[in-house]
C-alpha cells in the first residue's frame, strides 16, 4: 500500500466537537455567543452539518410556554417521567422542561421558520404521550415547522455556528480520544477524502455523534448512524448506559423503514389492521393512536403475530395500515407535505386516496454515554472525566430513561446542547492548553486500520452486515427472551471475529468507502454486544425494553445499566441510581413522581 | 411479486491514486421498487466493493446523493428503478458525478467545497429584529410565511446548480441565491442592504438567464426560478 499509518499533522483549538448535528452545534452556538473568540472545530461524517441526521426529524419539539392558558410545565415533566416507565432522571427532566420554551424562542429568534397560528404565534400540535392535567387529555405542546422540524432546527444551529466562525470539518471520523493524566485533550481524526490521520488537541471535547440503530434490518436512521461515539467511549474504558433501551418507532414506511412521523397521528391519522379495524382502541383506550411509541410498536407486532396484519410482497415484509384518507386536503398539502411525498415516491401510494403500509422501525437510542445534568461525561457512577462532555442522542443524562416521548428528542438536543455549552464555558476558565502527546504514543487505530486493510478472508462485508441486521431485528428487537439474547451474544462474538477478516477491494486510503464501512460495521457489532448484554441482565420489561419471559416492570431494576467493555465481549455491569429529586423534594404533586403505574 | 428489470449502468469511474478515469459497465437484475442507492449498494455487495458513491438519509431530506443520470441531475435515493425505466424510456443508464465540485472518487464529489458558496450568502439572520418586550417569539402571520416557506425547504443538494445553464464559474448558483431570497423575504432580517449587495453582485442573480432548469430538476419541487425572478424584480 505504500503509505505508513501515521498522524501527519496536529491542529489546536479550544473546543473540539465530534458530531455537528443539532446538539453539537447548539453547544457551539452557546459557546460562541457567550464567549466570543473561542476557537471551535466541529467535525462531521457528512459533507456539511446541514446534512446531519437531525435534519430528518419531522414532527416537532415539545415545550410549554409559561403563559399557556392550559398547559403547564409540571404536566410535561409528569408525562416524561411516566413515558420513561419511571427510569428517567428527575433532575434532568425538571431542568430540560423548564427551559424548553426559552429554547424554542431562541431558535425562532435565530431564524428558524416555525409554522404559525393565525395570530402569528408558533403553532403547536398534539403528540404521543403528551397530555394535560396528568394524563387526562391530549396537549398541544409540539412546536413544529410543517413536518420538517428537524431541518428547521438544523438549519438554525448550523447557520448560527457559521455566523460565529465555528470551523466545520466534513467527511471525517474521530477514531480515538486522547487523554493525558486522566484529562481528555482531543482526538485522532481520519479524513475520508485524503485518507489521512490528524490529531486535534483541544482544551475541551464534546462527543455529539448521534444515534446508532443501523444494526437493525428496518431502521429510520441515516447511513452513518453507527454508534461511533459510543465506541470511542467504550474503547477508552469509559462506561455507556442503558443501551438496551432502543426505541422502535411504530410507523416506518414498509421497505426502507423511512419515518412516517407521529405528527400524522397528531393530525388525526389512524392505525388499522387487515380488517381495517382501528386496533389501538384495544391497547390504549384513552390515548389510542397517540399512546407512546413502545406501546404502539408492540401492539402492531401483536396484531401481525395474531394474523391481523398484512404482507407486502415487494418488500417481503409484514405491516399494518396507517389511514390518512379522512384528513383535510389542507393538512395533506401544508402540514404533512414532506411525509406525503415520501409515501408517493418511495412506496407508490397516495395518502389522500390509499391506505399506507407501515411497520415498526428502529429509530432512537435512549441510552448513551452517561453524563451528569451538565453534560459532563462520567467515568464511573460517581466521578467525571475532566475535559470530556457529551450531549444529544449519543449521551444519556438521562431525560428519557428506557423510553422516550416523541418531540422530546429535539427538545433534549437543544436544551442539553446549550447546558453542555454553558458548562464548557465554565471549564475553559481554568483550562490550560494540552501538551503535545508524545510521538511514541501507540494509537490503537493504526493497528485497527492495518488489520482491515490487509485482511485476507473470503467473506464479504455485505454478508456480515446483513447477518447482523437480521440477527438484531429478530433476537434483540421489540420482543426479547433470555434464549434469544444468549443466542444473539454467541452469534455476535462470531460475527466480530469474522468482521476482522473482511477483504478490501483496494488498499488505498483515499476516499476508501469500503474501509470506512468496515470500520462502521465493527462499531455496530460492538454496540450490539452491549445492547444484548444489557438486555440480558435486565430481567424485566420497562419502556422500550420488553422481555417476553419477564413481561412486568420490577422494582429491583429501578436503576440505570452502566456497562463497560474495554475488550470486545467482556462486559462489566454496574448500577446508577435513578434520580428521584422531584419526588424527594415533596413539592406539589410529588406523589406522581413515585414509581407509578403506566397506563394510557 | 413486483416486476424485475435487467438494467445496464455505465458509470464514470475515477481513481484519485492513479488519476485515471474510465467508464465501467455493470449489469444488474433489480426489482422495480429498488431505489438507485439500493442498486449501487447491490453493485458493492455483489460485484465491485470499490465503486464509491455517497448518500446519507436516503429519503431526499439531506441532499448528499446527487448524481447525473442520463443527463439529468437528481437524487439517487428517490429514483425507483421502475420510474427510471418509465421516465427515461430505456433500460440503460449513464451515471456521472455532479459537476459543481471536484470528484473525490467515482460518483463522490466534494460537496464540502461546494458549500463554501452557500456560506458566502450568509444563511443566518445577519441583523435580527430586536426582541419583543414580552420576550417571546416574533409574530409572523401564516400569510407572510407562505410567501417564502417553499424556499426554506431547499436541502442544498446542488442538482439545480448542476443543471443551471449560467455555469457554475460565473454564477453563485440558484440554491445559494434562494437562501439569500429567504432572508430577504424574512421579516426578521434587518440587514436588507447587505443582502441586496450579495444578490446583485457580479456573480449574483443577474447571471441567471431564466432557463428555469433549476425548477425543472429540483428534487423538492421548489419553483426556484420563481424566487430568482422575484430577486431580479426587487420584490421581497
Amino acid at each position: 500500500m505504500g503509505e505508513a499509518l501515521t498522524v501527519d499533522s496536529t491542529l489546536r483549538c479550544d473546543v473540539l466537537i465530534i458530531g455537528a448535528g443539532g446538539a453539537g452545534l447548539r453547544a457551539a452556538a452557546q459557546i460562541s455567543e457567550q464567549r466570543p473568540g473561542t476557537k471551535i472545530i466541529a467535525l462531521t461524517k457528512v459533507f456539511s452539518p446541514q446534512k446531519s441526521h437531525t435534519t430528518t426529524a419531522q414532527g416537532g419539539m415539545a415545550a410549554v410556554d409559561p403563559k399557556d392558558p392550559v398547559d403547564r410545565s409540571i404536566f410535561h415533566m409528569f408525562d416524561t417521567w411516566k413515558g420513561s416507565d419511571c427510569s428517567a432522571d428527575q433532575n434532568v427532566i425538571k431542568k430540560v422542561c423548564e427551559i424548553g420554551w426559552e429554547e424554542v424562542v431562541w431558535l425562532e429568534r435565530h431564524g428558524m421558520h416555525f409554522s404559525r397560528t393565525e395570530e402569528g404565534r408558533i403553532a403547536k400540535r398534539p403528540f404521543g404521550g403528551h397530555m394535560l392535567n396528568f394524563g387526562e387529555t391530549k396537549a398541544l405542546r409540539a412546536c413544529y415547522e410543517a413536518d420538517r422540524t428537524g431541518k428547521g432546527i438544523m438549519d438554525a444551529v448550523w447557520a448560527e455556528s457559521l455566523k460565529y466562525g465555528v470551523k466545520f470539518m466534513g467527511q471525517c471520523i474521530a477514531t480515538e480520544i486522547l487523554f493525558k493524566e486522566g484529562r481528555c485533550i482531543g482526538a485522532i481524526i481520519f479524513r475520508y477524502p485524503e485518507g489521512r490521520f490528524l490529531a486535534i488537541l483541544a482544551k475541551a471535547t464534546i462527543i455529539a455523534t448521534g444515534g446508532n440503530t443501523k444494526m437493525y434490518l428496518v431502521s429510520s436512521n441515516c447511513r452513518g448512524n453507527t454508534g461511533d461515539g459510543l465506541v470511542l467511549a467504550l474503547n477508552a474504558g469509559l462506561p455507556v448506559m442503558d443501551l438496551e433501551a432502543v426505541q422502535f418507532h411504530p410507523t416506518g414506511m414498509v421497505g426502507p423503514g423511512i419515518l412516517a412521523s407521529e405528527a400524522l397521528r397528531g393530525e388525526g391519522a389512524i392505525l388499522r389492521n387487515k380488517d381495517e379495524e382501528p386496533f389501538m382502541e384495544h391497547y390504549a383506550p384513552t390515548a389510542k393512536d397517540l399512546a407512546p411509541r413502545d406501546l404502539i410498536s408492540r401492539a402492531i407486532i401483536k396484531e401481525i403475530r395474531e394474523g391481523r396484519g398484512l404482507f407486502h410482497e415487494g418488500h417481503d415484509a409484514h405491516h399494518v395500515w396507517l389511514d390518512l384518507r379522512h384528513l383535510p386536503k389542507e393538512v395533506h398539502e401544508k402540514k404533512i407535505q414532506e411525509v406525503c411525498s415520501f409515501f408517493k415516491r418511495f412506496v407508490g401510494v397516495d395518502p389522500e386516496r390509499d391506505l399506507c403500509p407501515v411497520t415498526p422501525t428502529a429509530h432512537y437510542q435512549m441510552g448513551g454515554i452517561p453524563t451528569n445534568e451538565f453534560g459532563e461525561v462520567q467515568n464511573d457512577t460517581q466521578g467525571i472525566v475532566p475535559g470530556l462532555f457529551a450531549c444529544g442522542e449519543v449521551a444519556a443524562a438521562s431525560l428519557h430513561g428506557l423510553n422516550r416521548l416523541g418531540t422530546n428528542s429535539l427538545l433534549e438536543l437543544i436544551t442539553m446542547g446549550r447546558i453542555t455549552g454553558e458548562r464548557v464555558i465554565e471549564y475553559l476558565k481554568d483550562a490550560t492548553d494540552p501538551e503535545e502527546p508524545s510521538p511514541d504514543d501507540h494509537h490503537m487505530v493504526f493497528h485497527q486500520f492495518s488489520t482491515y486493510l490487509h485482511a485476507q478472508g473470503r467473506e464479504k462485508y455485505a454478508q456480515i452486515r446483513d447477518k447482523l441486521r437480521d440477527l438484531m431485528m429478530e433476537k434483540v428487537g421489540i420482543f426479547r427472551t433470555e434464549n434469544s439474547l444468549l443466542e444473539a451474544i454467541e452469534e455476535l462474538r462470531e460475527l466480530k471475529e469474522r468482521a476482522t477478516h473482511i477483504p478490501q477491494g483496494t488498499t488505498s486510503l483515499r476516499a476508501n468507502q469500503d474501509l470506512w464501512q468496515v470500520w462502521e460495521l465493527n462499531n455496530l457489532i460492538t454496540v450490539s454486544m452491549v445492547i444484548a448484554q444489557g438486555a440480558l441482565s435486565r430481567k424485566e420489561s420497562r419502556g422500550a425494553h420488553f422481555r417476553e419471559d419477564y413481561p412486568e416492570r420490577r422494582d429491583e431494576f429501578n436503576y440505570h445499566t452502566f456497562a463497560y467493555m474495554p475488550k470486545f465481549g467482556e462486559v462489566t455491569l454496574e448500577k446508577r441510581p435513578v434520580d428521584m429529586s422531584m419526588f424527594e423534594a415533596k413539592g406539589g404533586h410529588y406523589e406522581l413522581f413515585d414509581y407509578i403505574k403506566r397506563e394510557y | 411479486m413486483p416486476k424485475s428489470y435487467s438494467i445496464t449502468l455505465d458509470i464514470n469511474r475515477y481513481d484519485p491514486d492513479t488519476r485515471l478515469s474510465w467508464i465501467q459497465t455493470y449489469q444488474v437484475e433489480a426489482s422495480g421498487i429498488l431505489r438507485f442507492v439500493d442498486v449501487l449498494r447491490r453493485i458493492n455487495d455483489e460485484q465491485d466493493p470499490t465503486l464509491a458513491w455517497s448518500s446519507s438519509c436516503e429519503h431526499a431530506q439531506c441532499g448528499s446523493c446527487g448524481i447525473i443520470l442520463n443527463g439529468k441531475p437528481l437524487l439517487s435515493c428517490e429514483l425507483l428503478v421502475k420510474d427510471a425505466v418509465g421516465q427515461f424510456n430505456t433500460h440503460r443508464f449513464k451515471l456521472r458525478p455532479l459537476t459543481i465540485a471536484p470528484v473525490l472518487r467515482d460518483l463522490v464529489v466534494d460537496l464540502e467545497k461546494a458549500y463554501d458558496r452557500v456560506h458566502k450568502t450568509k444563511p443566518y439572520l445577519i441583523k435580527p429584529v430586536p426582541y419583543q418586550p414580552e420576550g417571546d417569539e416574533y409574530r409572523i402571520s401564516p400569510k407572510t410565511l407562505e410567501i417564502y416557506s417553499e424556499a426554506t425547504r431547499c436541502i442544498n443538494c446542488f442538482c439545480c446548480a448542476t443543471a443551471c445553464i449560467s455555469g457554475y464559474h460565473h454564477f453563485l448558483g440558484p440554491n445559494v441565491t434562494l437562501a439569500n431570497m429567504v432572508r430577504l423575504m424574512d421579516p426578521r432580517e434587518r440587514a436588507k442592504k447587505e443582502r441586496t449587495d450579495i444578490l446583485y453582485r457580479e456573480d449574483g442573480v443577474y447571471r441567471c438567464h431564466t432557463s428555469k432548469a433549476c425548477s425543472f430538476v429540483c428534487p423538492k419541487d421548489i419553483d426556484v426560478s420563481h424566487f430568482l425572478a422575484l430577486g431580479k424584480e426587487g420584490r421581497f
